[in-house]
């Protein structure tokens, strides 16, 4: 052997024994949907789907079949298991139908008085039973645990013979056929455009209350405005249908057999998530690309509408830059894919998200960055829901307004903070400003932690959950700091990522960090140990072991949180609560000291600034006062003495007058309700009302005109 | 024959010769709108002039702020929108009374006056509003069904098309429907015209029992006749100058509103009035088209009205007659706004007895007892 072979191959080795010693798991076996080692599930895996469906893409039904294996993982014995059934949701009599009657839905909603036939779904179980327990079919009812509907048939549950002990597993077998509904909420087909959002029997989840010592089962019916909630597994999927159409699915795609009757079959693997979705259409034009993050590459495949011939670089473009801005903020995308799906137009199937999937929502044309938002939106729900798995039925805002505060940054960051939805330069509008406007249509109603078909109509699920969760979040981070925000936020993704985080597991994380970092203060004086899992320490999920790969593969911890701090009353009445915050300048005046004397020639003024507190939410806030010689000063008001001390005014004796005053001067405080008054000043600038009132007098010309020729 | 004029030119040069019915027109339109705005910006100067916040509307044009500042004054004044939607009603009321002066004035070359427009639309007022709710009728007779079929064809065309294929599928019926909606304006305003027309002579349009007549149906045949004798020189300058309005506005306002963002008000205010007062000149323009047309389609002929009283006019006309389409004799060019260099024919029902005897008395000395006159003598 030549030695200089020899000189280059000993290196060669050292080097690779160098990075097997390093970093392990770079030679193990790699997970076929993850980018992480196969021995190394990122979840805690309850559930197995292993399904085999065939869809007639003509009359829009499926025929499958569902293996589905539970682990019991609960620590007590089951003997009954819930089935979600929400194609049964799209019926006349079915309480989802008849919430979107009478209160709207955030998805279409049936106002008239028929229901369209075209309109209805429903799936069916023909046959199910349970390795070693043989034939259950006869033994499921259907439940309504939220409303006692009779006729709601959206959960059915099965009773065992014999419970299956903890640490058991459980495999039911069941045969079902769907009937896809015309486009509605979600689910169902337009035209030759078919999707599989909520396709099949899907268990509940066994959840532990705080403060009772057995569980229960967490499976509530279709909702107007619920979306869902499961248990992480895996899912092994089998579609076929006629060979024309592209499919876009759930997991990573691991086959495509062509059968002899004009059909294929498209295998699909996804591990570490908890739904399964898939669409179909044979006007798919498909756009690839790939994001390489600090766990692997990521293939991004967009199955846009060749009716949309813009819409698939637009997609691409937003979800690789969103996914950088994501991986920055919070943490990295663990999956081997991601696939977008673009609806056909007039669908209700746009802007959903489901784990490695999301659907889009273009149109032909489009001079807003609609686009991009709805994108960017559904693609961070694969970390506020995909990964955090938070209860979508009972704390929506975990997921919705968490998602829709990230977006507000995220797109701010992409597309620019003022511009992020519309950016022209005669006129612009934010995504964070937007989001302020949703929760001015129904600002008070409901609090943000209210079950989500418990709110009182869906423009006050949509103005609550969204906009209002969005901007107190904004709020919170004008309190605490930036930095400590988002410390805090990717703090609670790291730590709870592949598990079922609950409101008060957010707001302590936030209370943690705040208080580690001097933002706010613990009411107690101290940390105390977290009473699910006092053994692991804190760094175990946060830090900078978080950014490494070993760090970002280790389990999830429950850490040392804090049981109360400074920032509770804002808590209290921002989260818990639906006060109004609405503080404004009341007045500002300026007059010569001496004011017995004549004006002319006197150089010390008095003036004097007065807050007031109009809404019942107490803050502290900065008043900015702004002087005449250009000077400016801050001061800080707590916002009351107590609940019946509502103003507060600043005198002062200056060589200048007051020309302004601005409460919340940094512009922090967004949940404020009216802005306008939050600031006063001496010199009136008449141009933004002369601006509204010209557009006012030319639309009344234009539609006084337009009346005219009509009669 | 004469070889006929272009209705367009003729009806500008009647616009143009009647500058006050567009002006009085664009007055009302512009001074209603600024009437029913001042609570509107008394509003928002309340919310916006001493606030900070406004800013944004200041040196830039922030979207959200515009929305945040109508949702506080709808907050603080629910019904203020609303009451701001009576100037619609008031200017139609007054559009009312303008239209048929002006068309009189088109027709009959009197000047546009103020007094004449308004004195003329409370005479025409009820036939007018008989021809509002014709028109209505009309619209919805016809209309009605062919919006049905449209979305019929639109729902059918949603079921298999997206896209450009769908808008081009769609285009059509919609361009249809809009043809057919033009087609019917024009035709109304013709019924207009030709109502303002006969309405022009009381004396000579009596109804049976003796009192002015006002039937406008004895316009809708006069009417449908000359659109259908005239159509694509009707139709075609009326969708002309249909799209050059909506041009003009589309291309003032587009510019308007790219000056949003300007801390400053009236460069946008005048590009925005700049259209408003093209799209009225257009549909002027269009009024003054159907006159011309009308002029030369008359339903009868008559006197000259140029110097007629439009408030007390009780003139003693000549007989009618109907008109007969297309011959030259059927056209009172007298009635033009350029007037006819011949003198005004005789105004007398019947030949004045003591004009009669004068002229057989002249005749007989000029001629002979036999009465017969000079082949030669032309006179």
């Amino acid at each position: 052997m030549p030695r200089c072979f020899v000189k280059l191959i000993v290196p060669m080795l050292f080097v690779a024994g160098a990075m097997v010693w390093c970093a392990p798991s770079v030679g193990a076996q790699t997970s076929l949907a993850i980018n992480a080692p196969a021995q190394t599930p990122l979840s805690t895996r309850v559930v197995a789907y292993d399904m085999d469906a065939h869809v007639d893409t003509e009359k829009k039904t499926v025929d499958a079949t569902e293996i589905l294996t539970y682990k019991n993982l609960t620590g007590e014995p089951l003997s009954s298991f819930p089935f979600h059934l929400y194609l049964n949701a799209f019926q006349p009599n079915s309480t989802f139908t008849s919430e979107t009657h009478f209160g709207g839905g955030i998805r279409d909603s049936e106002s008239g008085d028929e229901y369209p036939a075209k309109k209805l779904g429903s799936i069916t179980i023909l046959h199910l039973e349970a390795d070693g327990f043989g034939d259950l079919t006869s033994t499921l009812h259907f439940l309504s645990p939220d409303d006692h509907n009779p006729d709601d048939r959206t959960v059915a549950a099965l009773s065992l013979p014999r419970p299956v002990p903890p640490g058991e597993s459980i495999t039911f077998r069941i045969r079902f056929h769907d009937q896809f509904p015309e486009s509605v909420a979600r689910n169902g087909y337009k035209r030759d455009f078919l999707m599989g959002g909520q396709w099949y029997p899907k268990l509940g989840v066994y959840t532990h209350r705080p403060g009772k010592p057995q569980g229960e089962w967490n499976c509530h019916q279709y909702h107007a405005t619920t979306e869902f909630f499961s248990d992480f597994g895996t899912f092994r999927v089998r579609l076929t249908l006629p060979r024309r159409f592209t499919v876009g699915a759930s997991g990573v795609p691991t086959g495509d057999q062509t059968n002899a009757d004009g059909t294929r079959t498209l295998s699909f693997y996804g591990e570490d998530i908890h739904d399964f979705a898939w669409a179909a259409s044979p006007h798919f034009n498909v756009t690839n690309g790939t994001y390489l993050s600090a766990m692997g590459p990521v293939q991004i495949r967009v199955l846009a509408l060749t009716a949309h011939p813009a819409a698939g670089p637009r997609y691409l473009a937003i979800l690789l830059a969103s996914m950088r801005e994501f991986e920055a903020r919070y943490g990295p995308y663990p999956y081997k894919i991601l696939t977008l799906i673009d609806p056909e137009p007039g669908s209700e199937m746009g802007g959903m998200e489901y784990p490695t999937l999301i659907t889009g929502d273009a149109s032909l044309f489009d001079p807003t960055y609609a686009l991009e938002l709805t994108a960017e939106h559904e693609f961070g729900h694969q970390y506020w829901y995909g990964m955090v798995a938070t209860n979508e039925f009972e704390e929506a805002w975990l997921d919705e307004g968490i998602n829709s505060y990230t977006e507000g940054k995220v797109l701010g960051a992409i597309l620019g903070k003022n511009t992020s939805v519309f950016n022209r330069p005669w006129m612009n509008l934010s995504d964070t400003t937007a989001q302020y406007l949703e929760y001015m249509q129904a600002p008070n109603f409901d609090p943000v932690t209210r079950f989500a078909w418990q709110f009182r109509d869906a423009q006050s699920y949509g103005a609550i959950t969204y906009g209002k969760s969005a901007t107190l979040l904004k709020t919170l981070e004008a309190l605490i700091g930036k930095d400590t925000m988002d410390e805090a936020m990717r703090t609670y993704f790291l730590r709870f990522r592949f598990t079922h985080p609950t409101t008060e597991d957010f707001l302590r994380t936030i209370e943690e960090v705040a208080v580690r970092r001097g933002r706010a203060t613990a009411v107690h004086g101290a940390f105390s140990t977290s009473p699910t899992d006092p053994s692991v320490p804190l760094q175990a999920a946060t830090g900078a072991g978080a950014s490494t790969l070993a760090g970002l593969l280790r389990p999830p911890a429950r850490p040392d949180i804090v049981v109360g701090s400074s920032l509770r009353p804002f808590f209290e009445q921002a989260v818990y609560g639906t006060r109004m915050l609405d503080y404004a300048v009341d007045k500002i005046s300026s007059g010569p000291a001496q004011w017995w004397r004549p004006a002319e020639g006197q150089k010390l003024f008095r003036s004097t600034v007065t807050l007031h507190r109009l809404g019942d939410f107490v803050l502290p806030v900065t008043v900015e006062v702004v002087f005449s010689d250009g000077s400016r000063l801050r001061e800080r008001w707590d916002g009351a003495r107590d609940e019946n001390d509502r103003w507060k005014t600043f005198t002062y004796m200056r060589n200048a007058e007051v020309v302004s005053a601005e409460i919340d001067p940094d512009h922090g405080l967004l949940l404020d309700t009216n802005h306008f008054n939050d600031s006063r000043t001496t010199i009136a600038k008449p141009v933004p009302a002369r601006k509204i009132a010209n557009l006012w007098l030319t639309a009344l010309q234009l539609s006084s005109q337009l009346v005219a020729w009509l009669v | 024959m004469t070889p006929r004029r272009s209705v367009l030119l003729h009806g500008l040069r009647l616009v143009v010769a009647h500058p006050g019915a567009l002006l009085w027109t664009y007055a009302f339109n512009l001074g209603i709108a600024l009437l029913f705005s001042v609570r509107v910006h008394a509003q928002f100067s309340d919310v916006l002039n001493h606030s900070l916040a406004a800013e944004r509307l200041n040196t830039a044009f922030d979207a959200g702020t515009l929305v945040a500042a109508i949702g506080r004054v709808w907050h603080d004044a629910p019904s203020s929108g609303s009451a701001a939607y009576l100037g619609l009603p008031l200017y139609l009321a007054v559009y009312f009374l303008l239209v048929p002066g002006t068309l009189f004035c088109y027709q009959s070359g009197a000047p546009a006056k103020l007094r004449t427009l308004l004195s003329m639309g409370l005479s025409f007022f009820w036939r007018f509003i008989r021809i509002t709710l014709l028109t209505l009728v009309l619209f919805a007779a016809i209309l009605g069904p062919l919006f049905a079929l449209e979305s019929a064809w639109s729902r059918y065309v949603d079921l298999h098309a997206t896209g450009m294929t769908a808008i081009y599928e769609e285009l059509p019926g919609i361009v249809l429907l809009m043809l057919v909606a033009a087609l019917l304006r024009l035709y109304c305003d013709l019924v207009e015209v030709y109502t303002v027309e006969r309405g022009e002579d009381p004396g000579l349009n009596a109804a049976p029992s003796g009192s002015p007549d006002r039937r406008i149906r004895k316009a809708l045949l006069p009417a449908l006749r000359t659109l259908r004798q005239n159509f694509f020189r009707a139709y075609g300058g009326f969708l002309l100058l249909a799209l050059g309005g909506l041009t003009a506005v589309f291309l003032t306002g587009r510019v308007a509103v790219h000056m949003l963002a300007q801390p400053r008000v009236w460069p946008m205010f005048l590009l925005a009035q700049l259209g408003v007062f093209l799209l009225l000149a257009s549909r002027n323009w269009q009024r003054g088209a159907e006159c011309a047309l009308v002029l030369e389609n008359p339903s009868f002929a008559r006197q000259p009205l140029a110097t007629a009283d439009p408030v007390h006019h009780h003139m003693v006309t000549a007989p009618t007659f109907a008109a007969q389409p297309g011959s030259v004799s059927a056209q009172p060019a007298y009635l033009d706004a350029q007037p006819d260099p011949e003198p005004a024919a005789p105004s007398l029902l019947e030949p004045d007895p003591a004009v009669f005897e004068r002229e057989l008395e002249l005749g007989e000395a000029r001629h002979g007892p036999s009465g017969r006159s000079d082949p030669n003598d032309i006179r």
